[in-house]
């Protein structure tokens, strides 16, 4: 894994797409390849009332990712000094392997330039100091990017606060 | 990046520098950039229109004259000075279709029409032989050659000496091609005339109805002119009719061809010789406004040796080729000896033995290698029967009263290479011997007959007494006078003929209209861009180019038939599919330094476009290894590689030749192409190496990306 993680509350996600447009405009994408996506699951019954979750889906930045080791031109590379990984766009040659072989379908297509591109943290905002795209703009502040530690421990907190029994 | 050679795609690169740097910050000076580049890379794709010019030049004025920022104001003077100075470039590109540097990727041009004097567009018409549409080959051809059919027989095909598929194996036949379309759109009647401009009402003499003259003719009258040829000769054709004997092309195409052209309106006098039956004053009398001269080089070089001026049998082969072209098939002698190496040398001797020589000779001072006569030539005269003598100098030609017994000869030595690279034949003392012939036939070059001429003073002549002419104009030294063909070049070829009759068409219409004279040589038309033809590779590495089927030897000895009889109709349309279609792949090499160097595949055996790695071309290779990643064409500039999903198959092709096909595979959820079983072997094993397996069977990226998210939800705690 990267030194970053990019959390996503998904209690708070009321599924607006706002991180995905941020992302397709920062990059300057066509219409089609998606960096990160907000995959709509449900709604399912839950008790009597239909209830929706929002997976936020970016690319994980894997600790040994198979888009990188199926890259047959070195396109697809994990940066030494965070971990993340990212499409070194004048090597692809837009073979696709990448796209078959990560699990996640992180790796996007790009009719337009034939080439791969792929959620890269934002690695130039991050190396100016500033936040991925996506996170700056998430109306619910939902998305949280950050080394793990600075995390805030919302998940905890808010389990703890359902689980709380006042006496 | 290399810088291009070509203006239009070095305005581009350097637009779109400017554009990508951020210097245009004010948005309408942005905008306006934007869109000249736009119309920058129409014209350098081939969709550039007659207005795109003009528009172009609007919109760098506007960048200058509508802005205080810098940056614009120097962008648009930059693009301005570009576009004012060359001009023509831009304009030939929006007209021809051809960028001759190849840089503007879509216009490159192919190396047969590149080689082509006339500049036709040689992949196309073989395209539509292949497709069996030999009348609409035959119109586009004629859109550049008024004579497909002479040419289809006689012509010395440069096109071919280029041609990407010698590179294989054997060159396309693309000679015989044309000689077949013409042939059969004459036969069934759909050999036609293009659309005539309307009359212009103004009249312009053209002195020669060669191919050069009568090319003009066809041309200007095209474009609406009066045109009269004005001919020595009792026939039309020139040197195509008197110098080129009926057994390489019988009357009846000349007759039938120039039959085309005299249709368009064209008026030809024969037996009219330029100052002893009319004069050039005359003629404008008669108001002709202006005039080509192509009268050839009819003339011949004497051999300078004694003997020759004193007796009748020294005939020159010019005068004899004319003779028997004209009817007077006298023979010569019993025993006759040609000296030369050249194709009039061969047509001469082997117009001799037809003639009823016993025994034909043919002396010739250098060795097989050195002779300029077509190979194909030399090798069916030798079956005829010509004997050639190398290293054989002529010093005397003997006789007794009157009559020519031998001709003295040297023994040669080849020394020294001359200026231009051909070995110096050096005489060897003592070494004379006799050939005993009763008549001798100097072939050894021929000269510009000056004489009718002589009254223009001012008509400058080059070193090689030939008119001197502007290459690219092909005007004289004398204003509203054009020459063209063997009168401008000294002897040449038809083809070349074709190409200056056709130069001097385009430059008297400019003259007669005020048009400024073009700067820069001719660029050849890209007429079509055709679908290809598909051939399954296999099948394109298996044709072979057809032998041509002659007429008997025998025959060939003792008449004029024609001696190459034609392919038949299905090795025709076999043969045009063996084409490359080089005119839509420019063969940089991309694709293969793909497959091989980036992919690691090397299912490309292209060799014949690689100079670096010579390799055996060989296009069946690519089905043995090929995954179908589709690297390839994504990054073809040309789009001549080409992967496609359909009925269930990958397939891969180049310029039409199937080079793969592969079943597809297909996402286990939503039933999108997920590609084949090869490819995603070589994806597995790749991965495998990296300790990773290929997760979660066959699902497409967005399938992937759902059932995970679904998965990663269930694991939530309630929320």
């Amino acid at each position: 894994m990267s030194v970053y993680y990019l959390f996503q509350d998904a209690g708070k996600c009321i599924g607006c797409h706002s991180c995905e447009v941020a992302c397709k405009s920062n990059k300057g994408l066509p219409v089609g390849p998606r960096l990160c996506q907000v995959i709509t699951v449900g709604p399912k019954m839950v008790g009597d009332l239909p209830r929706a979750a929002y997976t936020f889906m970016p690319c994980f930045h894997c600790e040994n990712p198979w888009c990188v080791a199926a890259c047959p031109t070195g396109a697809m590379q994990k940066r030494e000094k965070d971990g993340i990984v990212f499409v070194e766009e004048s090597l692809c040659v837009g073979c696709k392997s990448c796209m078959s072989a990560c699990p996640w379908g992180a790796p996007q297509w790009s009719a337009e330039a034939r080439k791969v591109v792929k959620c890269d943290y934002c690695k130039d905002r991050v190396d100016d100091g500033l936040k991925p795209a996506c996170a700056t703009v998430c109306t619910s502040h939902c998305l949280h990017f950050g080394k793990p530690e600075e995390i805030p421990p919302v998940r905890r907190e808010r389990y703890a606060k359902a689980m709380a029994i006042f006496e | 990046m290399t810088t291009p050679h070509c203006e239009v795609a070095g305005a581009i690169q350097e637009l779109a520098d400017t554009i990508a740097s951020g210097r245009l910050t004010e948005p309408r000076c942005r905008r306006r950039a934007e869109e000249l580049l736009q119309l920058l890379e129409d014209v350098s794709s081939g969709r550039g229109g007659s207005g795109h010019y003009e528009a172009m030049q609007k919109l760098a004025r506007e960048l200058v004259e509508d802005s205080a920022d810098s940056g614009c104001v120097e962008t648009g003077e930059s693009m301005s000075r570009l576009l004012a100075q060359h001009r023509e470039v831009f304009a030939s590109h929006i007209e021809t279709f051809i960028c001759p540097s190849g840089d503007c990727v879509k216009l490159a041009p192919a190396p047969c029409q590149i080689a082509c004097p006339a500049g036709i567009d040689v992949p196309s018409y073989v395209t539509l032989i292949g497709m069996g549409r030999d009348a609409e080959a035959v119109d586009l051809i004629r859109e550049s050659n008024p004579f497909p059919w002479v040419c289809g027989l006689v012509c010395t095909n440069p096109c071919e000496l280029m041609c990407v598929r010698g590179r294989i194996d054997e060159s396309i036949s693309i000679k015989f091609l044309k000689g077949f379309a013409a042939e059969r759109a004459m036969s069934e009647g759909t050999y036609r005339n293009p659309a005539k401009a309307r009359d212009n009402g103004r009249k312009v003499a053209i002195i020669g109805a060669g191919p050069a003259g009568l090319t003009a003719a066809y041309f200007l009258a095209l474009k609406g002119y009066r045109v009269t040829v004005i001919e020595s000769l009792p026939v039309a054709g020139g040197m195509m009719m008197v110098g080129i004997p009926r057994y390489r092309l019988p009357r009846e195409v000349i007759d039938r061809e120039v039959a085309m052209i005299a249709d368009l309106g064209v008026e030809i006098r024969l037996n009219t010789r330029l100052g002893v039956d009319v004069t050039i004053d005359q003629l404008r009398d008669e108001g002709f406004e202006a005039f080509l001269f192509a009268i050839g080089a009819h003339g011949s070089l004497k051999l300078m040796i004694p003997g020759e001026d004193d007796y009748p049998q020294v005939i020159n082969a010019v005068g004899l080729l004319r003779r028997v072209a004209l009817g007077d098939r006298r023979s010569p002698g019993k025993r006759v000896a040609v000296v030369g190496g050249g194709n009039v040398a061969i047509d001469a001797a082997r117009t001799c033995l037809r003639l009823g020589c016993e025994q034909v000779v043919l002396a010739y001072r250098r060795s097989r290698s050195e002779m300029p006569a077509h190979v194909e030539e030399i090798h069916q005269a030798e079956e005829e029967g010509v004997a050639l003598r190398f290293l054989t100098v002529p010093k005397e030609v003997v006789g007794t009263d009157g009559k020519v017994t031998g001709l003295l000869c040297l023994r040669a030595e080849l020394g020294q290479p001359d200026e231009r690279g051909r070995r110096r034949p050096v005489p060897v003392e003592g070494s004379e011997h006799l050939l005993e012939v009763d008549a001798v036939i100097p072939a050894i070059g021929q000269r510009v007959e000056t004489e009718s001429l002589v009254p223009l003073e001012e008509l400058k002549w080059s070193k090689r007494q030939t008119i001197m002419t502007n290459n690219i104009t092909m005007e004289t030294s004398v204003s509203g006078l054009f020459a063209a063909g063997d009168a401008v070049s000294g002897p040449a070829t038809v083809v070349e003929a074709i190409g200056g009759g056709k130069r001097a068409a385009e430059a008297l219409d400019r003259h007669l209209q005020g048009i400024p004279q073009p700067e820069m040589p001719p660029v050849p038309v890209r007429r079509r861009r055709l679908e290809c033809i598909e051939v399954p590779a296999p099948t394109k590495m298996v044709l072979k180019r057809p032998e041509m089927p002659l007429l008997n030897t025998d025959r060939r000895r003792i008449t004029f038939q024609q001696v190459e009889l034609g392919y038949p109709e299905n090795a025709v349309r076999e043969e045009a599919r063996r084409c490359l279609r080089c005119d839509i792949c420019r063969r940089c090499g991309r694709c293969v330094e793909i497959c091989r160097d980036l992919m690691g595949v090397n299912a490309l055996q292209l060799g014949y476009l690689d100079f670096d790695h010579p390799v055996a071309s060989d296009l069946r290779v690519t089905s043995e290894r090929c995954i179908a990643c589709g690297a390839c064409a994504a990054n073809c500039p040309n789009e001549a590689m080409v992967m496609q999903d359909q009925e269930g198959e990958r397939s891969l092709s180049l310029c039409g030749t199937t080079l793969n096909r592969l079943d597809l595979e297909r996402c286990e959820a939503c039933g999108v192409v997920v590609g084949t079983t090869r490819y995603r072997n070589f994806i597995s094993e790749r991965v495998s190496k990296a300790g990773l397996s290929m997760e979660g069977g066959t699902l497409c990226a967005d399938c992937a990306r759902r059932h995970r998210a679904a998965r990663q939800s269930d694991n939530l705690p309630p929320g």
